[in-house]
């Protein structure tokens, strides 16, 4: 049964997509994702009765959605790369930009289609044969006070390509964010995507990004969910090509009220591939997170290895993170790992530092963050890296 | 004036409900060498652990002073600050937190402002020499993946980093190589020769007379049971090397 939205709801929204017949994605496009979005349920239970967003009835405003919304700016300082917006790769790179649009499971999600049906910014980035690269694309989507805003990112990685790119999340008091990302990769090439998100605490967002590495390459998620008041995340790796390795990195930290619901899958179809998953997260105030981490390893998977590490900090009593492993092995010859840990603050470590003269309160704060470190060195740049412990220590004033 | 030195009274301490410490004096003199010897499980780190402030030990009776100072109404950073180290037996491990971050932090707590970034690198690369201590540490997470050797190693970087006007070590040379122990004795020794240590008093906690071969005590205290049940000179090490704690235990019996 259709939860969401309800019928009138769905009407104003169908109204709403009207004006959106363009250029970079057509006008079909977007009114079969709204379809889809309407009968296609998020696969997501409620984590628990303290959990106060029903997440099938999550719908953004109509009035709120118009064509024209936010910012967007690309800094790219890597001649061989194109780095443009949707509507401009949709003139300039129809092929290209056709190649990868639409080639993940992106699309047939919920969010993903809601995404695409209402797009209204977007990034393609398309790294060619063999081109490597140190200095990142670097993206920053600007949402609009009160507005909703759809990004859509594509990358697209020739074979042996090396490139990464750093998507940044900001503003938007009372804002609606649904984006999209798809990352598709030729053999041997190596994509980081990191996002690193700092709505305004009122904001809501959801995000749905996959990745479908080419043979021998390597496909790295890193996602730093630090602001908005409602966070849901999406992120996965099909890998369907041998060798291939899937990296997620995801930390998150809620404070206040703000709530946090995560999901990772690994998809191993073919085998000789490897993912490795690590997830930290902390919980302070009344913050809420979930965390699933799916790896699926399918029969003809022989040869895969998959690890996932998921450690949660509780810092207040109210606080709750639920951690929910779901490794589906039907392979025999694989190597699978898994580990994780909720807990408080480790009193010896607190003593050990008050012993050295620092306060109870610096102590906690140090070693709070510095459980954050082994995610945090996934991240690429120093300077996202200064960002996000920036942020993090922030949560504790 | 208060009497200057780490002065423990009637000291006792209960652990998980039981009674560990029943009834310790001790006086540590500015710079004096105490060495506390005892069986397992006698109570010597529960005495280093009450004077430090550990929450699980609780203090039921007797008084501690630092130089004066009550340190049973301190939190264990007000202690630290006041002038007391320990060097644990058995350091925690901090995954995130560098070494050289640790390090700064603790010595602008203990001796705020103090020292300049770079004074403070080069006297880090001074105490690290002494200790044949890698550079390469500082970046390591605080005990992360450390050997038993050289955790106590970074143990006694913090000492001389921090320069406290009382230290104890609780078996600091238990588990060091033979190379090891000379440098931690070493490091001891520069500390003490120093503007910093000079005048610091110690209490070494430890089972073999090895250590009391380079540092030599002043002072030798049994610990039997929650209690000191002897203190003498430096040949009571020697003789509990030679005969265990059964003598001792048996004379102290013939005189009870
Ligand atoms: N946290 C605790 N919970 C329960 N018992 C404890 C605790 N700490 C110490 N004890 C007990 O107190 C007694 C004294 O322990 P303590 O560690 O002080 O001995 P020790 O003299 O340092 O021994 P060792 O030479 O083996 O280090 C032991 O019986 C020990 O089991
Ligand atoms: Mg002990």
């Amino acid at each position: 049964m259709l939860k969401t939205p309800d019928s009138v709801a769905g009407e104003e929204l169908r109204e709403r997509l009207s004006a959106f017949d363009d250029d970079a994605f057509t006008g079909e496009r977007r009114s079969l994702a709204l379809e889809r979005f309407f009968t296609t349920p998020s696969g997501r239970q409620r984590p628990g009765p303290y959990w106060k967003i029903d997440i099938e009835t999550l719908s953004p405003s109509p009035p709120s959605i118009a064509k024209a919304s936010g910012s967007v700016l690309i800094d790219n300082s890597n001649a061989r790369l194109i780095a443009c917006d949707l509507a401009t790769a949709a003139r300039e790179h129809p092929a290209l930009l056709g190649r990868a649009l639409g080639a993940t499971r992106v699309q047939a999600t919920k969010f993903g289609a809601l995404a695409t049906a209402f797009q209204n910014a977007g990034v393609f980035v398309y790294v060619p044969a063999d081109a490597a690269t140190d200095e990142p694309v670097v993206i920053t989507y600007n949402a609009p006070d009160g507005a909703s805003l759809f990004p859509y990112t594509i990358v697209l990685a020739e074979r042996g390509a090396r490139a990464t790119v750093v998507e940044r999340l900001e503003g938007g008091a009372e804002a609606f964010v649904c984006g999209a990302t798809e990352i598709v990769t030729g053999e041997g090439a190596e994509i980081t995507y990191a996002g690193c998100q700092q709505l305004a605490a009122s904001a809501r967002v959801v995000q749905t990004r996959a990745a479908l590495p080419g043979r021998d390459a390597s496909v790295a998620w890193a996602c730093a969910e630090l602001g908005a008041g409602l966070t849901i995340t999406d992120l996965s790796v099909a890998i369907e090509r041998p060798g291939a390795e899937a990296r997620i990195t995801a930390l998150f930290f809620p404070k206040g009220s703000q709530h946090v619901d995560v999901v990772s899958t690994v998809d191993h179809v073919v085998g000789e591939s490897t993912s490795q998953t690590i997830v930290k997260s902390a919980a302070v105030d009344d913050g809420q997170a979930r965390y699933l981490g799916n790896i699926r390893i399918a029969p003809r998977a022989q040869g895969s290895d998959a690890s996932l590490r998921d450690d949660a900090l509780l810092l207040s009593a109210r606080a709750h993170i639920d951690s929910v492993p779901a490794l589906e092995i039907g392979a025999n010859d694989v190597k699978a790992f898994h580990g994780a840990t909720v807990g408080a603050l480790d009193a010896d470590q607190i003593f050990y530092m008050e012993t050295r003269g620092i306060e109870r309160n610096a102590a906690e704060r140090m070693i709070a963050l510095g459980f954050f470190e082994p995610a945090i060195a996934h991240f690429p740049t120093d300077a996202l890296r200064a960002v996000i412990r920036t942020a993090l220590a922030a949560k504790f004033s | 004036m208060s009497e200057p030195g780490l002065r423990i009274v009637d000291l006792h301490c209960r652990v998980a409900g039981k009674e560990i410490l029943k009834g310790i004096d001790l006086a540590v003199e500015p710079g004096k060498v105490h060495a506390l010897m005892g069986p397992n499980g006698s109570g010597k780190s529960t005495l280093a652990f009450s004077l430090t402030g550990h929450p699980q030990y609780e203090i039921t009776q007797g008084s501690a002073r630092l130089d004066g100072e009550d340190l049973l109404a301190l939190a264990p950073d007000k202690r630290a600050r006041a002038g007391l180290f320990l060097s644990f037996q058995y350091p925690a491990a901090i995954p995130g937190i560098k070494v050289a971050n640790f390090l700064h932090a603790a010595r602008q707590a203990v001796r705020p402002g103090d020292l300049a970034p770079a004074k403070f690198r080069a006297l880090l690369m001074e105490k690290m020499d002494v200790l044949g201590m890698d550079p390469s540490f500082m970046g390591r997470y605080l005990n992360d993946g450390f050997s038993g050797g050289e955790k106590k190693r970074l143990e006694m970087l913090q000492l001389a980093v921090l320069a406290p006007k009382y230290a104890v070590l609780d078996e600091t040379d238990s588990g060091l190589d033979v190379d090891a122990l000379k440098d931690v004795c070493d490091s001891l020794t520069a500390l003490r020769a120093g503007d910093e240590g000079r005048g610091a008093g110690f209490l070494i906690i430890t089972h073999y007379p090895r250590i009391l071969q380079y540092i030599t005590p002043d002072v030798v205290h049994v610990m039997i049971d929650g209690r000191i049940v002897m203190t003498g000179g430096h040949d009571l090490a020697d003789r509990i090397e030679r005969e265990g704690y059964d003598t001792i235990r048996e004379e102290i019996a013939a005189i009870a």
